[in-house]
């Protein structure tokens, strides 16, 4: 979907055109025979390069809201304006299972609020993982040096060199934090997506995890849509969308 | 929990493999201990039997795909035994030396010296391992080759039978699966028993009753001879060695009426009713009512053919076929017509086909018993890999965010299965090999050790449990146990891959 030469034009400048949009977008769940809607018509714009941060309380819809960008769940269809998530010209809602899950694995990074490590695999291992997604295990073999280095050189800076045969029990929460991070970069993508990445660190932890992650944005001209409900993180992105029963309330 | 996926998968492939190398082996040597008195084809013409058979037995042997061939009678009689009973047995006249050259007649002597134990027997108590008795044995073995005993009244080899093992009931069968020999005690009218000191090789004899045939092969008057017993046989099947006997084939020629006779026509009385004829037994005068016109030679109700090592069974029947036709064209008139004979000539499979077909069929049955049984494992794989896809439903999520795709967390699962199918079916296929060919020793163990037999010789007629492993069999449990576990962990696989990926993020 995005060619690499496109990332490098990027930069850390935000640009004009949206890398991401979405329109009319409304989500409800079903429990059981109850209807929840969760989101009610959302229309949103992120820049190539940009930082938006969702703020809302929980419940709000802003990990619905993270999970449509990413691929993972589809938006209701609407009687009226029909819903769309478009990454760059694609219409994620008109593509193919296969399609999204090429989108999930080369274009966007997911960084959890839990981290989500797979508990057998190494550290090294849970980082490389994405690469043997992206490529399958054919295509891992021929590129499997190149992704080794890669996440050896992710995980030696975020000063993890020295864990990289150690399981995730045998990490701190920050230490797997950094790990997921790596493990989202692994494939390097144009949009990570973070789902309260500090939600379950202490304070000094968390800031150290967000500076890796501004660092390697800087670098990279990542774009970078995080869900959080941390004013503080809030202040230090290009914007800031507020999200309140399933709508947005604001935005900076 | 995969673990414990592959110990059930294991035990299964292990017991299937066991069953099966077993039972097969059970069947392979009943059908060898089949064989060993019947050689490759037989040629068989009941009752009345057969003339000629030196020409047809000259003209098989000079083929190139026969070996030897030897001629036999078969029939029913009843035997008398030093007690007294008498029981219905099959006798069998046979020539013992070329009879020996078609079957493993010799081999079969059960009184013989021997040096080793058996196999089973620990302590050494066969008293055929006794060199006090050597020269006795070695005697007797002697007696058995050519079905001769000495007459101690006259100092002349007489003919002799070979009876077999288990017909007189004299010979105690142990667990170590020898005999002891015993002595009988004859029941008497007022309801005592008299003791009756014989060892039937030694100086045992029984009474043979058959009834003779008349040249049409229809049974006229009933003929009894004593025999003494050269030796007793032991052939490993039951059946036979439970009644039958060997008796010379001359003697059972003569006892049928099936040895060579005159052949006499009656005089007619105009031609010339002055004739005479001098009786050549007595001497005796008198008017002739008879006239010799030829000899009727003798006959065989059956002919044995071996085969030259490495022929086919179905090879040697069709030469066999294509010799008797030459030999039915020589004798026209004489002899079965080839195509009167065409479902007489049967292998020796035909022979046994009711206990081969009957072993086979329990043996299909103890399988089907066993495969439903183990067909269990592709459930129980299927309940541990549902409780590990449950278990991973989140890992499965994170898999799915990343960007795999549904056929490759599909074949994530199926590949885990594959995997413990292998390494399941790897180490109960070693298990089970390792069982079965120590199977004997491990049954002696468990007879040491808590007093359990399984085997008894006693019941079973083979003193060993088969411990032969096909590596046929063993490669097909081998990937029926792996193609078990895919199946068992593909209805988890694909619950895994349908799994929405944001209900398996969240999921707690």
């Amino acid at each position: 979907m995005e060619t690499q030469a496109q990332k490098h034009e990027q930069g850390s400048t935000v640009e004009s055109k949206p890398i991401l949009s979405v329109r009319h977008v409304c989500k409800t769940y079903k429990l059981g025979r109850v209807k929840v809607p969760v989101l009610h018509g959302i229309d949103l714009d992120v820049q190539r390069g940009e930082w938006v941060t969702i703020l809302g309380a929980s419940g709000s819809g802003k990990s619905t809201l993270l999970h449509l960008l990413g691929g993972l769940d589809r938006p209701d269809k609407n009687d009226g304006e029909r819903a769309s998530v478009s990454y760059g010209d694609v219409d994620l809602t008109k593509q193919s299972k296969r399609t999204l899950d090429r989108y999930r694995a080369n274009d966007i990074g997911f960084v959890f609020q839990f981290y989500h490590l797979l508990p057998e695999l190494s550290v090294l291992q849970n980082v490389t993982v994405g690469g043997m997604i992206k490529h399958g295990r054919l295509g891992y073999r021929s590129h499997r040096k190149d992704i080794v280095e890669r996440a050896s050189g992710l995980l030696d800076r975020f000063g993890l060199s020295h864990r990289l045969k150690h399981r995730p029990a045998e990490l701190s929460g920050g230490e797997r934090q950094r790990v997921a991070i790596a493990r989202a970069l692994i494939n390097e993508p144009s949009l990570l997506l973070a789902d309260e990445p500090t939600g379950n660190l202490d304070l000094k932890t968390g800031e150290s995890i967000l500076d890796a992650m501004i660092e390697h944005r800087k670098e990279a001209g990542l774009t970078m849509v995080m869900v959080t409900h941390d004013e503080r993180i809030a202040q230090r992105s290009d914007r800031v969308i507020r999200l309140a029963d399933g709508l947005i309330e604001s935005a900076r | 929990m995969p673990m414990l996926a592959m110990v059930a998968v294991m035990l299964s492939v292990a017991t299937i493999l066991i069953t099966w190398s077993v039972m097969g082996g059970f069947l392979k040597t009943l059908m060898e201990s089949g064989k060993t008195l019947v050689g490759d084809v037989a040629i068989v013409w009941p009752n009345v039997g057969f003339a000629h058979y030196d020409d047809l037995i000259d003209r098989l042997e000079a083929d190139d795909m026969i070996e030897a061939a030897t001629p036999t009678i078969e029939t029913f009689g009843l035997v008398q035994l030093p007690d007294d009973r008498v029981e219905l047995i099959s006798i069998k006249g046979i020539d013992s030396s070329s009879y020996s050259g078609v079957t493993d007649f010799n081999s079969t002597m059960w009184w013989k010296p021997i040096t080793e134990p058996t196999s089973k027997d620990h302590d050494a108590e066969d008293i055929r391992l006794s060199d006090g008795y050597a020269e006795l044995f070695g005697q007797i073995e002697a007696n058995g080759h050519s079905m001769s005993r000495l007459n101690p009244s006259t100092g002349n080899p007489e003919p002799a039978a070979v009876i077999g093992i288990e017909v007189t009931g004299l010979n105690q069968r142990q667990i170590w699966g020898g005999y002891f020999p015993m002595s009988p005690n004859r029941a008497l009218a007022d309801g005592s028993t008299e003791f009756v000191d014989v060892f039937m090789p030694r100086d045992g004899s029984v009474g043979l009753t058959i009834l003779a045939l008349d040249s049409e092969g229809h049974p006229i008057d009933p003929v009894t001879q004593t025999l003494p017993i050269a030796n007793e046989f032991q052939s490993g099947l039951y059946e036979v060695d439970q009644g039958t006997i060997f008796v010379p084939l001359d003697i059972i020629q003569r006892m049928l009426r099936l040895d060579a006779a005159q052949k006499v026509e009656l005089v007619r009385d105009d031609e010339n009713p002055f004739a005479i004829e001098i009786d050549p037994v007595t001497g005796e005068v008198g008017p002739k009512m008879k006239e010799i016109i030829g000899v009727d030679p003798a006959r065989v109700t059956t002919v044995l053919v071996k085969g030259v090592d490495g022929a086919e069974l179905e090879a040697i029947r069709t030469r066999v076929r294509a010799v008797y036709e030459e030999f039915a064209q020589a004798h026209i008139g004489e002899v079965p017509d080839s195509i009167q004979m065409e479902y007489q000539i049967k292998t020796w499979e035909d022979l046994n086909r009711t206990m081969i077909s009957a072993v086979k069929k329990e043996t299909g049955l103890v399988l089907f018993i066993f495969g439903i049984v183990s067909f269990t494992t592709v459930f129980l794989v299927l309940a541990i890999f549902w409780s590990m896809a449950s278990e991973k439903t989140k890992d499965i999520g994170v898999l799915r965010a990343l960007g795999a795709s549904t056929p490759g967390i599909a074949w994530l699962w199926i590949r885990y299965g594959a995997t413990i199918g292998i390494v399941g079916s790897l180490t109960g296929t070693a298990l089970g090999y390792w069982i079965v060919i120590n199977i004997n020793a491990i049954h002696d163990w468990m007879g040491r050790q808590f007093g359990l037999v399984i085997w008894d010789p006693r019941q079973y007629y083979f003193v060993e449990i088969p411990s032969e492993v096909e590596l046929s069999k063993a490669a097909i449990i081998f990937v029926i146990g792996i193609l078990t576990c895919i199946l068992g962990a593909a209805i988890p696989a694909i619950h895994s891959a349908r799994m929405d990926p944001v209900k398996a993020l969240r999921f707690e």
